[in-house]
């Protein structure tokens, strides 16, 4: 079981919650190139380690927030509210 | 808002176990209204209470703080109107009647918390959701909004789900209850 902080209801099984997947910064939309635009929607690092993504609180809340998780031993730390 | 027959999803009476530790009963005809919008507005100031809180009014009607900026106000069934406009609705406030939308049941006594914690995966202790707390979670794998709402000392709670899940639900918590007595009849079985 991984226990994610929610910033509204506290620690939940990440059953009650949906992974959003990965912080990816937006490209610029009136300068990005077509390369750009299919890294931004489709490639993510995967790193086995500290990764910021985006969870949302679906069971409870309804928010969305965003952790750094160690995705090797699902530690977690850095939560803010997007 | 005009007020409309309702047609409950569940069939079902109330079910009890001979000791009456446990009853589970629909609610569903309820009035339930929705009210959305930000905490300093005229409504959200009105409505006074937080996220995860909840408190009676005078008139009877229980207001729930089920979301941040989200209020879900219970009554007795038929007074969508009135429950409605009783809520300012001034400024960028949503104020909707959910009633017919969403099912609702309720389980007390002193078992149905056993009952409940099959079923829940959320901490049922009281120093983790006690009385007049609101929260959401799992119920039998269906997303529902719980209020916890004790009546005579008693442990009571209000359970609402999408009102397609509501004779699923129903059937589920009542399969929960029949190992602290409650009957099963026919046709309700989950199995």
């Amino acid at each position: 079981m991984i226990l994610v902080p929610c910033p509204n209801c506290g620690p939940r099984n990440s059953s009650d919650l949906r992974n959003t997947g990965e912080v990816v910064p937006r490209p610029d939309a009136a300068t990005a190139s077509l390369s750009e635009w299919r890294s931004y929607l489709y490639l993510r690092d995967n790193p086995a380690g500290w990764v910021t993504e985006t969870w949302y609180c679906r069971s409870g809340c309804r928010t969305y927030f965003t952790i750094e998780r160690n995705t090797a031993t699902n530690e977690v730390r850095g939560l803010e509210r997007t | 808002m005009s007020e409309i027959d309702f047609r409950g999803p569940v069939d079902s009476v109330a079910l009890s176990a001979p000791d009456g530790a446990i009853t589970l009963a629909d609610e569903s005809s309820c009035t339930k209204v929705l009210v959305r919008g930000a905490r300093k507005t005229a409504a959200g100031i009105h409505l006074k209470v937080t996220y995860g809180r909840s408190r009676r009014r005078k008139d009877g009607v229980l207001v729930c703080g089920s979301r941040p900026g989200e209020w879900t106000l219970l009554a007795e069934p038929g007074r969508s109107g009135d429950v409605a406009e009783s809520i300012p609705s001034e400024g960028f406030v949503s104020i909707v009647d959910i009633t017919h939308g969403r099912a609702m049941l309720r389980i007390s006594g002193r078992d149905a918390v056993g009952a409940l914690a099959k079923v829940c995966n959320v901490d049922l202790a009281d120093d983790m959701t006690p009385d007049g707390a609101v929260f959401s979670g799992s119920v039998a794998k269906v997303t529902c909004d719980l209020v916890r709402d004790d009546r005579d000392g008693e442990r009571s709670y209000l359970i609402s789900c999408e009102r397609s899940f509501g004779r699923y639900l129903f059937s589920a918590v009542a399969d929960a209850c029949v190992e602290f007595g409650v009957d099963m009849p026919p046709g309700l079985s989950i199995h």
